[in-house]
C-alpha cells in the first residue's frame, strides 16, 4: 500500500453535506412551492416591481452610507490607540446583536418626530424623517453598519503599513497615499464589505417597518411586500421571496466569490 | 355567575362523558383579531380560573393573516376575526367551522396624538393636504372598514393620498399615533383603552358614515379539542359579554 | 551639500545613538551586525520615526530638531529610500511604481510615465516596464526600487541592505550597477549593510554601529588598519583581543581577556598595568601544529580544537576554540596535509611581537 493522500475525514464529509442541506433545502422548498403558473403575474405586478426597485435603491444607498461612515471608524479602531477602544467596538457591534425591531424603536427615539434629534428637525425645519424613503435607508444602514466596520477593520489590519511609510518617503501626502496606495490595496475587503452590507440591507425588515413604516413606492421594500402578501396569498409571497433570493444570487455570482478569495 | 356555573358544569359533564379520567390538562389555541387583545386576554384568564385544568393560548393578529395561517394548517381551535369575511374563508376554503355565532360589534374612531400636531378636529380634516395618516393595510378588517368609512363620507380619494403607512394590524396604527409619528389614524373605538387615553385623543365619527364591524366566533373543525373549544365559545357569548362591554365593544345585536 | 546627523533614535525599548557626517558625492556605509540599530537609523533619517533627541540637517536645512520641536514629515524630505524588502506597490506595474513619486508631486500621467520609462531604460529594465512586482525577479525588483527612489532626484539616497535579498549571482551582477548609479548620484549616499564586502567595495567611509552605538568611523583602509572592536576586526579579517595589559617580564606583557591571556611585546611609552587595550593579530601569523611544538621561540602556544574551516580560494581560515579563541589562515595544502578538520585537536602558535598592542 502506497502513501495515501490526506482526504477529508468521513465525519466531516457528513457534516459538510448536512451544512449544505441546511441552506439548500429551504431554498428547494421555496422553489417547490412556487406557483409557477402564477409566478409571472405576481412578479410583474405593480406592487412587486415597485418593491423591487425600491429595495435595490435602498440597499445600495444603505451599503454606501455604511461604508462611508464605517471607513473612518475602522481606521481609528485599527490604527490609533485611544482610550475606550473596547467600548467603541462594542457599540459598533450592537446593531448586529440587537433585534432589528428594537433597532427601529431606537431610531424612532432619535430621529422620530419626538426624538431628541428629530424634534428640533421638525420644529425648526418642518422635516419629519419617519415614513420616508431616507428613513428606510437609515434603518437598513443601521443594521449593516457593523458589517462594514468589521470587514474594513480586518482589511486595514492586514495591510502592511510599511508600504504606506514607503509611499510617504516617495513624496506621497497622507491624502495621496490613502487614495493611491491604501484604498486600492483594500479593494478586495472594500468589495466584501459592500456586498455584505448590501445583502444585509436588502433583507432588512424589522427596523424598516418600525421606523419607516409600510407604504408602496416609498417604504415598502421587498421583505415588507413579502410579509404583507403573506397575510392573504402565501404562494404569491413565496414567488416574491424567490425574487429576493434570485437578486442576491445574481450579485454573488456576478462577483464570482472574488471577495471571499484571499489576497 | 349562573352562567359561569353552567359553563363549568357542562364542561365537567362533557369531560366526564368523554370517559377521560379526572384532571387531564387541556390546552386550546385561540386565534383572535388584534382588536380583541385586551378583552380576550381577560376573558381567557377568567375561563382558566373557572376551568383550572384548561390553558388558553392566544395568537392575536390581523384577521387576514390569521385566516391564512388556518388555511395553511396551523393548529387552532377557535377563530374570532373582526369580520365575517374571514370566517367565511375558513369555512369554505379551509377546514370548516361549527358553532359560529356573532359575539360582539365595534365601530371606528379617529385618533390623534394628545398634542394634535395637525389640529384634526373631525373626520373631514383628514382630507387636508399634508396630514400624515396611518391606516391598517388593505385586507386587514380595520383597514377595509376605515376605507369604507371614508367612502361613506365621500372623501376616500383625498384622504388616501395622505396615507403614509399601511400597518399590518390595527395595533400598529395605534402604536404610530401613540409615538407621535403619525398625525392621525383610524382605529376601532375599543382600541382607545384607559391606559393610552392620556396620550391620544379620540375624535368620533358620525353614525351616518361610520361602519359597524361584526365579530363572529367559531370552533374550527377537526381541532382535536372540540369540547373545550365549544365551552370557550359559550363562555365568550355568556360570561364574557360583560368583559367585552367593559372594553367598549357593542353587544352582538 | 551634506548630511549632519546627531540623534538618539528609539524603537520599542531599544535606543541607537549615532553622530556622523556625510558630504555630497560621498558614499557612507552604515555597517553593523543584525539588531545593531541600522534600520532604526534609516527610519529616522527617512522621517518615518522621529528621533527621541538630537538633530538631522541636510544641506543646511533642519529636517529634525527635537529641542526646537521641528520634524519634517517624510513626504516633504528630499530623501529617496530603497528599502530592505523593496516595498514595491503590488497593485502597480513597474513603470507605475517608478512614476509614483512624480504623480504624487502632481506631474501629469504621460510625462511621469515617460520619465519613468527613461530611467528604467538606463537600468536595463524597459521590457519589464509593465510587469507587476510579483512577476519580477529579485534583481529586477531591486532595480525598480532603486529607480523609484532616484526619480525625484533627492538630495539624500538611503539604501537599506539593497543586495541582501539576492542570490550570489544576482548580487554580483547588481553590485556593479549599484556602484555605477551611486557614482552618478550627486547627493549624499548612505548605504546600510551587514555585508563587509559590500561596504568595503562601495563605500568611501564606514560608520560601524554595534548595539545601538557608533563604535568606529573611518575609510575602509583606516578600519582595516586599525579596527577598534572585535566586530570591526572580524570584518577586516583580523584577530582582536581586548582586555588588561600586565607586566610579565622584561619586554613582554600579558594581555588578559575574559576568555584567556596572550603574551605580547610590551608597547613603548607605558609604565604599569593598563586597561583596556586591544591586541591585533593577523590570522596569517598563526601557525598550526598537530603535535605540541617544542623549543619554539613563539611565546604563545594555545591548545584547542578546530571549530570550523572555511576555504576561500587557495587559503583556508581555521577557527579554533582555545583560550582565547582565534582564527588562523593557512594554505589549503596545509589543511590537507595536516588533516585539519572540525574537531581536530591542535596547537596554534604565534610570536609575542606579532600581536600589535594599542591602548584604546
Amino acid at each position: 500500500m502506497g502513501a495515501e493522500k490526506r482526504t477529508t475525514p468521513g465525519a466531516f464529509v457528513v457534516l459538510a453535506i448536512m451544512g449544505i442541506a441546511f441552506v439548500a433545502l429551504p431554498l428547494g422548498g421555496l422553489i417547490q412551492r412556487t406557483p409557477w403558473s402564477r409566478a409571472a403575474d405576481v412578479l410583474t405586478s405593480d406592487s412587486s416591481l415597485t418593491a423591487l426597485r425600491l429595495s435595490i435603491v435602498v440597499a445600495t444607498s444603505a451599503a454606501v452610507l455604511s461604508l462611508v461612515l464605517g471607513f473612518p471608524l475602522a481606521w481609528a479602531l485599527s490604527r490609533s490607540s485611544f482610550p475606550g477602544r473596547w467600548v467603541v467596538r462594542g457599540l459598533v457591534i450592537l446593531p448586529l446583536v440587537m433585534p432589528p425591531v428594537v433597532g427601529g424603536v431606537a431610531l424612532l427615539a432619535v430621529f422620530g418626530r419626538r426624538g431628541f434629534l428629530g424634534a428640533p428637525l421638525y420644529d425648526v425645519f418642518g422635516i419629519q424623517l419617519t415614513f420616508t424613503t431616507p428613513a428606510a435607508v437609515l434603518a437598513a444602514a443601521f443594521v449593516s453598519f457593523p458589517l462594514a466596520v468589521l470587514a474594513l477593520e480586518a482589511g486595514l489590519r492586514s495591510l502592511d503599513t510599511r508600504l504606506e511609510d514607503a509611499a510617504a518617503t516617495l513624496g506621497g501626502s497622507r491624502w495621496y497615499v490613502l487614495r493611491r496606495v491604501t484604498l486600492p490595496m483594500l479593494a478586495p475587503q472594500l468589495a466584501a464589505g459592500l456586498v455584505l452590507c448590501w445583502a444585509r440591507a436588502l433583507g432588512e425588515f424589522g427596523a424598516t417597518i418600525t421606523f419607516a413604516g409600510n407604504l408602496q413606492g416609498r417604504t415598502q421594500t421587498l421583505p415588507l411586500a413579502v410579509f404583507e402578501r403573506l397575510q392573504t396569498d402565501p404562494e404569491g409571497a413565496i414567488a416574491l421571496s424567490l425574487l429576493l433570493v434570485a437578486v442576491s444570487l445574481a450579485v454573488i455570482v456576478a462577483l464570482r466569490g472574488r471577495f471571499l478569495a484571499p489576497r | 355567575m349562573r352562567r359561569a356555573l353552567a359553563g363549568m358544569g357542562s364542561l365537567v359533564l362533557l369531560l366526564a362523558g368523554c370517559g377521560g379520567s379526572g384532571s387531564e390538562r387541556s390546552e386550546i389555541t385561540v386565534l383572535a383579531a388584534a382588536s380583541l387583545t385586551g378583552a380576550f386576554t381577560r376573558i381567557g384568564a377568567d375561563f382558566e380560573r373557572a376551568n383550572p385544568e384548561v390553558t388558553v393560548r392566544f395568537s392575536f393578529g390581523p384577521s387576514d393573516g390569521l385566516a391564512t395561517q388556518i388555511l395553511e394548517g396551523s393548529p387552532a381551535d377557535v377563530f374570532a376575526p373582526a369580520s365575517p369575511k374571514y370566517m367565511d374563508q375558513v369555512r369554505s376554503d379551509g377546514p370548516g367551522v361549527t358553532r359560529q355565532v356573532d359575539f360582539a360589534r365595534n365601530t371606528l374612531a379617529v385618533i390623534v396624538p394628545s398634542d394634535n400636531p395637525a389640529h384634526i378636529t373631525s373626520l373631514a380634516d383628514l382630507a387636508r393636504p399634508g396630514v400624515k395618516l396611518v391606516l391598517a393595510a388593505v385586507g386587514v378588517p380595520a383597514g377595509d372598514y376605515a376605507r369604507g368609512v371614508l367612502e361613506n363620507a365621500g372623501i376616500q380619494k383625498e384622504v388616501l393620498a395622505n396615507v403614509v403607512s399601511n400597518e399590518e394590524d390595527v395595533k400598529g396604527v395605534v402604536q404610530k399615533v401613540l409615538l407621535g409619528e403619525a398625525d392621525a389614524g383610524i382605529v376601532y373605538r375599543t382600541d382607545i383603552t384607559p391606559d393610552i387615553s392620556t396620550s391620544v385623543r379620540a375624535i368620533s365619527i358620525s353614525d351616518g358614515v361610520n361602519v359597524i364591524a361584526t365579530y363572529p366566533i367559531a370552533v374550527i373543525d377537526g381541532s382535536g379539542h372540540t369540547p373545550v373549544a365549544e365551552a370557550f365559545v359559550r363562555f365568550v357569548t355568556g360570561p364574557g359579554q360583560a368583559t367585552l362591554k367593559k372594553f367598549g365593544f357593542l353587544p352582538p345585536s | 551639500m551634506s548630511l549632519i546627523v546627531d540623534v538618539q533614535a528609539r524603537r520599542g525599548d531599544f535606543t541607537v545613538a549615532a553622530a556622523f557626517e556625510a558630504a555630497a558625492g560621498e558614499t557612507v556605509a552604515l555597517l553593523g551586525p543584525n539588531g545593531a540599530g541600522k534600520t532604526t537609523l534609516v527610519a529616522t533619517l527617512a522621517g518615518i520615526d522621529p528621533p527621541a533627541s538630537g538633530r538631522v540637517d541636510l544641506d543646511g536645512r533642519s529636517l529634525d530638531d527635537v529641542a526646537a520641536g521641528r520634524h519634517v514629515p517624510p513626504e516633504r524630505r528630499p530623501v529617496g529610500v530603497v528599502f530592505q524588502d523593496r516595498l514595491l506597490f503590488p497593485h502597480l506595474s513597474a513603470v507605475e511604481n517608478v512614476a509614483f513619486p512624480l504623480r504624487a508631486l502632481g506631474v501629469a500621467r504621460r510625462e511621469a510615465r515617460s520619465r519613468a520609462t527613461d530611467l528604467l531604460a538606463r537600468l536595463d529594465l524597459v521590457e519589464r516596464a509593465d510587469a507587476r512586482p510579483a512577476d519580477l525577479s529579485g534583481g529586477e525588483a531591486q532595480r525598480v526600487a532603486l529607480a523609484r527612489a532616484l526619480i525625484r532626484e533627492p538630495r539624500l539616497l538611503l539604501l537599506d541592505e539593497p543586495l541582501a535579498a539576492l542570490d550570489v549571482r544576482a548580487r554580483a551582477h547588481l553590485r556593479g550597477l549599484v556602484r555605477r548609479e551611486l557614482i552618478a548620484f550627486a547627493g549624499v549616499r548612505l548605504l546600510v549593510t551587514h555585508d563587509p564586502v559590500e561596504a568595503m567595495s562601495l563605500a568611501d567611509r564606514m560608520v560601524l554601529v554595534e548595539d545601538g552605538r557608533v563604535t568606529q568611523i573611518g575609510t575602509p583602509a583606516e578600519v582595516r588598519a586599525g579596527p577598534r572592536t572585535p566586530y570591526a576586526a572580524e570584518l577586516v579579517g583580523m584577530n582582536l583581543f581586548i582586555g588588561r595589559l600586565e607586566r610579565l617580564e622584561a619586554g613582554a606583557g600579558r594581555l588578559v581577556t575574559s576568555e584567556g591571556a596572550v603574551v605580547v611585546a610590551w608597547p613603548p611609552g607605558i609604565d604599569g598595568s593598563v586597561e583596556p587595550v586591544i591586541g591585533l593579530l593577523r590570522p596569517a601569523d598563526v601557525s598550526l601544529h598537530v603535535r605540541p611544538p617544542e623549543g619554539a621561540s613563539a611565546r604563545n602556544v594555545l591548545a584547542g580544537t578546530v571549530a570550523s574551516v572555511s576555504v576561500e580560494g587557495e587559503r583556508a581560515r581555521v577557527r579554533i576554540d582555545a583560550s582565547p579563541p582565534l582564527v588562523a589562515e593557512v594554505t589549503l595544502g596545509s589543511v590537507e596535509r595536516l588533516g585539519i578538520r572540525e574537531g581536530t585537536r591542535l596547537w596554534a602558535s604565534f610570536k609575542a611581537v606579532e600581536v600589535r598592542v594599542q591602548v584604546i
